[in-house]
């Protein structure tokens, strides 16, 4: 019921918005549909990610490169969660050998890597980029409105949000969980822990595709630095913010988020404020949130909701 | 009758220390095989070999007419072994319920595709990992509890939801690491209890253990290892008679 009136909310508020603000909207949702993956990853199979962007940037950059040699924009738009979950399986195999801190950092290094072979890559458009991208069509019916990404990203949240609580909720969910705190035990009691580690990998990276292959199509131009380091680390903050291991938590953590550093971008926009003043604020804003909710609400601000909700109904039982 | 496990010469070195030299055991369908031997004697590296957790230096293993000594961990629980270990990890964050229905995937299949498709495969096995948690659940002691976050039990009660979720995949095999270490006298006696059900109802054990009167009360042979080697193997009242096993290990008879 709460995910009905949470989801009409989310429907509805594109048709209210004003143009200019549905960008927003739409920058929210492909944020959410990258965190709801990270969060799977980094909340359910206990790894760490600092470059997930790059697969965001894959995705982005498998639709933009289809489209710009011709294939249908569709095809393109299925192409990059694929690619990029394509990829994250060949990376993770050796990669997610590594553990904590040292896979965040082995994650980090294949962004910067990314980056600057994007950059130099003659056939991706160098440090130029893609530029002059078609939008997304399908059917003859060609989606050039803001308003049509907007209901776009919102299926994709949507689509993203089904496939990882019907995942976390399975056999196969119980088995990331279990593997995460003690995956010597998952492994005796038959949990697969390396297939799942590249599994979970995989999706996350398949959801931050889509959100790159949206954002290729909605944005019509593409250059390394759209998709920078930075970004990763939005992500992580986001995710942390609303709380690992929750999906609500992910989709609340990216709202936050997006519209904390919107309204510090409009003030530091104002007149009289120095150049440097956004990206200043934005950081500082990550810096200090992150710092906030892994010092008061170490669990991030889902979980914390839900504990206390359940401790109230436990008290509630023993009084009456 | 053929032995359900066999191991044969089985040696593991760490660098220049031999934890296990040439090691061989059986365990016979329906059989409680005890382990053994004072600190250091190989019994762990013994149990983890058998596990899947360690890779052997030398020797084999061969579980119900088949190599198993190059499985991974999880390939050979899907063959019907299941482990209690002694550290008692349990899965945190999870229900004590949940933490047993892992155990099930040993014998369960239903992939990621089918649980996000919803297939009336994956809602049929949920259904059936449920039934085989709470019976597991039931017969350890623990139905009070299931819903409780598996680490606000006391290391008792972890030690039987290590059996729980052991039980919960239907082994043939159960391998026991140490179950009564740290337990007092009631969670002791219950845990025994089980184990003695179990032995009955047919499934084959292999316990390693430190505790002599566990041991003589749950064992139908005893090998005793001891610097690595296996110093003598038979009933338990051979063993306790046994010259080379009192001088190394037992002190002398009561």
């Amino acid at each position: 019921m709460k995910w009905i009136i949470a989801l009409a909310a989310a429907a509805v508020v594109p048709f209210f918005l004003p143009p200019g603000q549905l960008t927003v909207y739409i920058l929210l949702g492909l944020s959410a549909m990258a965190v709801v993956g990270l969060s799977l990853l980094m909340g359910y199979a206990g790894q760490v990610s600092l470059g997930q962007a790059s697969f965001t940037a894959i995705g982005a950059y498998t639709a933009g490169l289809l489209a710009v040699h011709g294939v249908p924009t569709l095809l393109g738009l299925l192409a990059a969660p694929l690619v990029a979950a394509l990829a994250a399986g060949l990376v993770g195999v050796p990669i997610l050998r590594l553990r904590g801190h040292q896979l965040a950092f082995a994650t980090l290094a294949l962004q910067l890597i990314l980056l600057s072979v994007l950059g130099d890559a003659d056939w991706a458009g160098g440090a130029v980029g893609l530029q002059g991208l078609p939008y997304l069509s399908a059917g003859g019916f060609e989606l050039n409105q803001d308003r049509d990404y907007a209901c776009l990203v919102l299926a994709g949240v949507v689509l993203t949000t089904l496939i990882a609580s019907a995942l976390v909720r399975s056999r196969v969910g119980r088995g990331l969980r279990a593997l995460a705190t003690a995956p010597v035990a998952a492994g005796a009691s038959g949990v697969p822990v390396g297939a799942y580690r590249l599994l979970v990998f995989a999706v996350s990276a398949a959801f931050a595709g889509l959100a790159g292959g949206i954002y290729a199509f909605y944005v019509g131009y593409l250059a390394p630095g759209s998709f920078p380091v930075l970004l990763s680390v939005e992500y992580v903050v986001m995710a942390v913010v609303g709380g690992l291991g929750s999906i609500a938590g992910a989709l609340l953590g990216a709202t936050l988020i997006t519209l904390a550093v919107q309204l510090l971008t409009t003030l530091a926009t104002q007149p009289g404020m120095p150049s440097y003043a956004p990206s200043v604020l934005s950081y500082a804003v990550y810096a200090l949130l992150l710092i906030a909710v892994v010092r008061y609400v170490p669990k991030g601000i889902v979980p914390a909701l839900l504990l206390r909700k359940g401790i109230l109904a436990t008290l509630h039982r023993r009084s009456s | 009758m053929t032995a359900l496990l066999t191991v044969t010469n089985l040696s593991r070195r760490f660098g220049g220390v031999h934890a296990l030299r040439r090691v061989c055991l059986d365990v016979a369908p329906g059989e409680t095989h005890a382990v053994i031997g004072p600190n250091g004697a190989g019994k762990s590296t013994l149990f983890r070999l058998i596990g899947g957790q360690l890779t052997a230096s030398a020797g084999g293993i061969v579980y119900d007419g088949q190599r198993i000594d190059r499985l991974p961990p999880h390939r050979r629980a899907r063959l019907g072994i299941a482990i209690a270990f002694q550290d008692a990890p349990v899965f945190r964050g999870m229900t004590v319920a949940e933490n047993a229905m892992v155990g099930a995937h040993a014998v369960t299949r239903a992939g990621p595709l089918a649980a996000v498709l919803r297939l009336p495969r994956h809602r049929r096995e949920e259904k059936e990992i449920r039934t085989a948690a709470a019976a597991a659940l039931d017969r350890a002691g623990l139905a009070a509890w299931a819903d409780r976050p598996a680490e606000d039990l006391p290391l008792g009660r972890q030690r039987a939801l290590q059996m729980a979720r052991a039980l919960c995949g239907r082994p043939r095999l159960l391998l026991l690491d140490e179950p009564a270490s740290g337990l007092r006298g009631p969670e002791r006696t219950a845990l025994a209890g089980l184990i003695e059900e179990l032995r009955a109802e047919g499934l084959s054990i292999l316990l390693v253990e430190h505790d002599v009167g566990f041991v003589s009360r749950l064992a139908d042979r005893v090998t005793v290892l001891d610097l690595g080697r296996v110093l003598a193997t038979g009933p338990f009242p051979e063993i306790r008679t046994d010259p080379v096993v009192i001088s190394a290990y037992l002190g002398a008879p009561a």
